[in-house]
């Protein structure tokens, strides 16, 4: 019985297949794009798509790397862009088939992971800072990066399980860019986190929520999506961004080296960048989006949510990270000694 | 009919050489290859991974994974021999239920139940709720993010994986030895020591490695549960991997995790046959 | 003997209420009406609602349960002819094969996943539900094999030559006194392998291709973006589901008991 059905299951796969060259593979972090956005694609367009997803920028590059022409579009973030370009793994982007280009504003084009778009087009960004508890700490209390390396939050403290976001606090700290592959201070930062370590009680960049709004800790460094779910379950939740600087974060599309479907893959870049879809995306996620024609779409209180999106003057002491190649061996090499310590 | 069973191992062996020895050995062979920032690996061949693996505390990470490993399994087995003990009393019905029992929660995928354990253990989970309503402490117990969370949360990963072997080691033993060595005036305690734990001893030495072994090789419940401040075996060579994308330093921790866990478990099959034999 | 009797029971009973504890917990919060399912703001039904509507929630989920049963099945056939063979072996044989399979078994998933993925892609072998089928079915016979040795380890062979000896058929010998006794074993190894198919997602993700996506890698890349109450809408369905094809399955037997099939 089960092998008729199971023979049965396939023919159908096959006949689909068979029934429909118009497909698109798309391979993305999961729930990132809304279920009925995509059907909306397939229901104007015909394309059906299929989607696989990842839970991390570093397990997406492997597999790319080590597979041809399995997908034919990807979401990477920030430096993977570059990375990727530069081994070779992406293929050019032709902006005449994506007029919707024109939406995204400038602020979040051309940037140095990627100059004139060529390989990529924004699709979602936010930002690393830190989220902490004004119920019990009082409102202010993070202003600056120094602020986290008060005693008094000994065991109070959640980092990033993430060795570039956390060395980016230190360097920050001592006046460095994130990016920083001068071991040397590289090492200077290891001696400031390890005054920090102490302090720390998780490392967590999955879910830090959990940890904030259970009082584990009462300061958190995280990406502005937890700090939004946590502001949203409980409005004591504050959102800091430090004024010495911190790292900001963006996924871009980008098409794979060998994808079959290269054409489909603009369409439905294009598709998402249209206001009306950009703008039920972000509200629908949560996450800032590039798109300024989009963002006049979105209600009052999501356009002006200090936690999506940032003030001008905070915007300017972000910093996209970018690959810092040979010197992550020696992030890692500090990053085991801290941990070992 | 021995002889014609003989033949049997074939497939597997077939499977075992495609699968598991070709794919293995060629990581094994990564070992010796460098560090190379965008090709995993790359010429010249070099035995510095090995050095490397050291000066990256290497034994501290390891000896992190055994306690943990360690410790998931003594619990487990503390737990599950008794269990599996009363399960096979049971009569044929309950047993298939209670056995089906057992397994059912681990049919939910093992990332939500872990993050159930973050609800019920938080400061403001259920269990200190439970625990402050009953008036038994009056300030919430410090448990998520400490190593009793991580033993919690091993355990019930893994605990099917020692109830199972130790069961089906329970149901083939002959009950009726039992009832005759206390008719000829056995002690509980030697019961069970001397007919009991031998003839259960299989079960025990499969229901260990069962656990053991993969968790060794686990880090995210270690992670969620314990707050990830060591570093594990698991997200060690995770690392070398993904992260750092430096396979051959990944593979030499891997061959000597490999290597260190045979012997260990051949030493140990070995010496449980002498005694077989003796008895 | 009552004291005891209500010892065993209450033993029973915590190892199950540790167990159950973190379900419930998972099926109340399935009605929450709080997206992130934190705190409890109030009963709803709406995630159940929504998950019927994501078609791609339930064909992942609907790919790892027939994957997990194909999976289970295989190794259990393959392991259980396997052990017998190695039981049979010279010893240094069988202690060699011993030793990869527990290489195998300590192998971490990243190795086993990326080493698999470069042998496919070699092999030039589409990825799909064939080669996740042939990574899960490498990922559980350890499980199977060392679960089946250490029952065959005190089995009586003298029994089955016996019964040749009195006359019985191979396949009468096989069905009527090898089977029933290796049959707690089978159902071990069983469970063992579709549960650890189930739950897999390192190997998983390196070893299927985009039209075969499973549950666990869904559930896995979700964290980062939290996890949607549709999913524990998803595990609660999954759950009664079970319970209610078990409870069938007992009733059925039963009453096939009952009716005098049994021989």
């Amino acid at each position: 019985m089960k092998k008729i059905i199971l023979t049965l299951l396939f023919t159908f796969c096959l006949l689909i297949n068979i029934a429909q060259a118009k497909e698109l593979y798309l391979f993305n972090w999961s729930e990132y794009i809304p279920d009925e956005v995509l059907e909306q694609f397939t229901k104007e367009t015909g394309i059906k798509v299929y989607l696989s997803t990842y839970d991390s920028n570093e397990a997406m590059y492997t597999k790319i790397k080590l597979v041809k022409g399995e997908y034919d579009l990807i979401v990477p973030s920030t430096y993977f862009v570059e990375k990727m370009a530069r081994e070779g793994l992406l293929e050019p982007i032709n902006h005449k088939l994506i007029p919707n280009l024109k939406n995204i504003s400038p602020k979040f084009l051309n940037q140095s992971f990627d100059p004139e778009n060529k390989y990529s087009v924004p699709y979602m960004w936010g930002s690393t800072a830190v989220c902490y508890n004004s119920a019990r700490l009082g409102k202010g209390y993070i202003k600056s990066l120094n602020d986290l390396w008060n005693p008094e939050l000994k065991g109070k403290l959640l980092l990033p399980n993430d060795v570039r976001e956390v060395f980016g606090l230190a360097l920050k700290k001592l006046g460095y860019s994130i990016n920083e592959t001068n071991p040397k201070h590289i090492e200077e930062a290891y001696l400031e986190l390890k005054k920090l370590l102490p302090l720390v009680k998780v490392f967590d960049s999955d879910s830090p929520k959990h940890a904030l709004l259970n009082e584990e800790v009462l300061v958190a460094v995280t990406w502005s999506g937890e700090a939004f779910i946590a502001n949203s379950e409980d409005q004591n939740f504050l959102y800091a961004y430090p004024k010495e600087g911190y790292s900001l974060w963006m996924d871009s599309f980008a098409i794979p080296r060998g994808a079959k479907n290269v054409e489909n893959a603009h369409k439905f870049m294009n598709f998402i960048l249209r206001p009306d879809i950009s703008a039920k995306i972000s509200q629908e996620m949560g996450y800032a989006t590039p798109n300024q024609a989009a963002i006049k779409l979105l209600p009052p209180e999501i356009q002006n949510n200090p936690i999506i999106y940032p003030s001008q003057e905070e915007l300017k002491r972000g910093e996209f990270q970018t690959d810092v190649q040979d010197a992550l061996l020696v992030y890692e090499k500090y990053w085991n000694e801290l941990k070992n310590n | 009919m021995k002889h014609k069973f003989y033949f049997f191992k074939y497939p597997l062996i077939f499977w075992l050489i495609t699968f598991v020895l070709i794919p293995s050995s060629a990581i094994f062979a990564v070992v010796f290859f460098s560090f190379h920032p965008t090709n995993f690996f790359s010429l010249p061949l070099t035995l510095s991974n090995f050095k490397k693996l050291f000066e990256l505390h290497f034994v501290q990470i390891f000896l992190n994974s055994l306690f943990l490993a360690g410790g998931a399994t003594i619990i487990s087995l503390l737990l599950g021999y008794p269990f599996a003990f009363i399960l096979s009393w049971l009569t044929p019905k309950k047993k298939k239920l209670a056995l089906f029992f057992i397994i059912l929660p681990f049919w939910t995928n093992s990332l939500i139940r872990t993050y159930s354990l973050v609800l019920l253990l938080g400061k403001k989970g259920f269990f200190n709720n439970f625990l402050l309503a009953l008036g038994i402490v009056n300030t919430p117990l410090e448990l998520l993010y400490t190593k009793i969370a991580v033993f919690i949360g091993l355990v019930y990963t893994l605990l099917p994986f020692m109830i199972l072997p130790i069961y089906s080691s329970f149901e083939k033993m002959n009950k009726k030895l039992l009832e005759a060595a206390r008719d000829l005036g056995a002690s509980s305690w030697n019961v069970f020591f001397r007919i009991i734990l031998p003839l259960t001893k299989s079960g025990i030495y499969s229901g260990c490695l069962l656990v053991f072994l993969p968790a060794l090789g686990m880090f995210y419940i270690p992670d969620i549960l314990g707050g990830s401040r060591d570093i594990l075996l698991g997200n060690f060579i995770k690392d070398q991997f993904l992260f750092t994308r430096n396979w051959p330093l990944g593979a030499a921790a891997s061959l000597v995790l490999s290597l260190i866990m045979i012997v260990l478990s051949t030493l140990f099959f070995k010496e449980k046959k002498i005694k077989f034999v003796h008895e | 003997m009552n004291k005891k009797k209500l010892f065993s029971t209450l033993y029973l009973f915590l190892i199950y209420a540790f167990l159950y504890i973190p379900l419930i917990l998972l099926t109340i919060y399935s009605f929450n009406q709080s997206k992130f399912s934190l705190f409890w703001k109030g009963f709803s039904l709406k995630w159940y609602l929504s998950l019927f509507h994501n078609s791609f929630l339930l064909k992942s989920a609907l790919n790892s349960l027939i994957l997990a049963t194909t999976s289970a099945t295989l190794t259990t056939l393959l392991s259980l002819i396997g052990s017998l063979g190695l039981k049979y072996s010279p010893k240094a044989n069988k202690n060699f094969w011993l030793a990869i399979i527990n290489l195998a078994l300590v192998s971490p998933d990243i190795i086993i996943g990326v080493s698999l993925l470069i042998i496919f892609t070699l092999l030039q072998l589409k990825l799909g539900f064939f080669t996740i089928l042939l990574s899960h079915l490498t990922l559980c016979l350890p499980f199977g094999v060392i679960t089946f040795l250490s029952t065959l380890e005190h089995f009586d062979f003298n029994l089955l030559e016996v019964a040749q000896d009195l006359g019985a058929s191979e396949i009468n010998v096989l069905r009527y006194i090898f089977l029933p006794l290796l049959w707690p074993a089978i159902l071990s190894a069983w469970i063992l392998s579709f549960t650890l198919s189930l739950d897999d997602v390192v190997i998983s993700f390196f070893t299927t291709g985009p039209q075969f996506e499973i549950l666990p890698l869904r559930i896995y890349s979700m964290v980062r973006v939290g996890i949607k109450p549709e999913v524990n809408a998803l595990c609660t369905l999954l759950i009664i589901l079970t319970f209610i094809f078990v409870g069938l399955a007992h009733f059925l037997l039963e009453r096939n008991i009952k009716g005098g099939k049994r021989t």
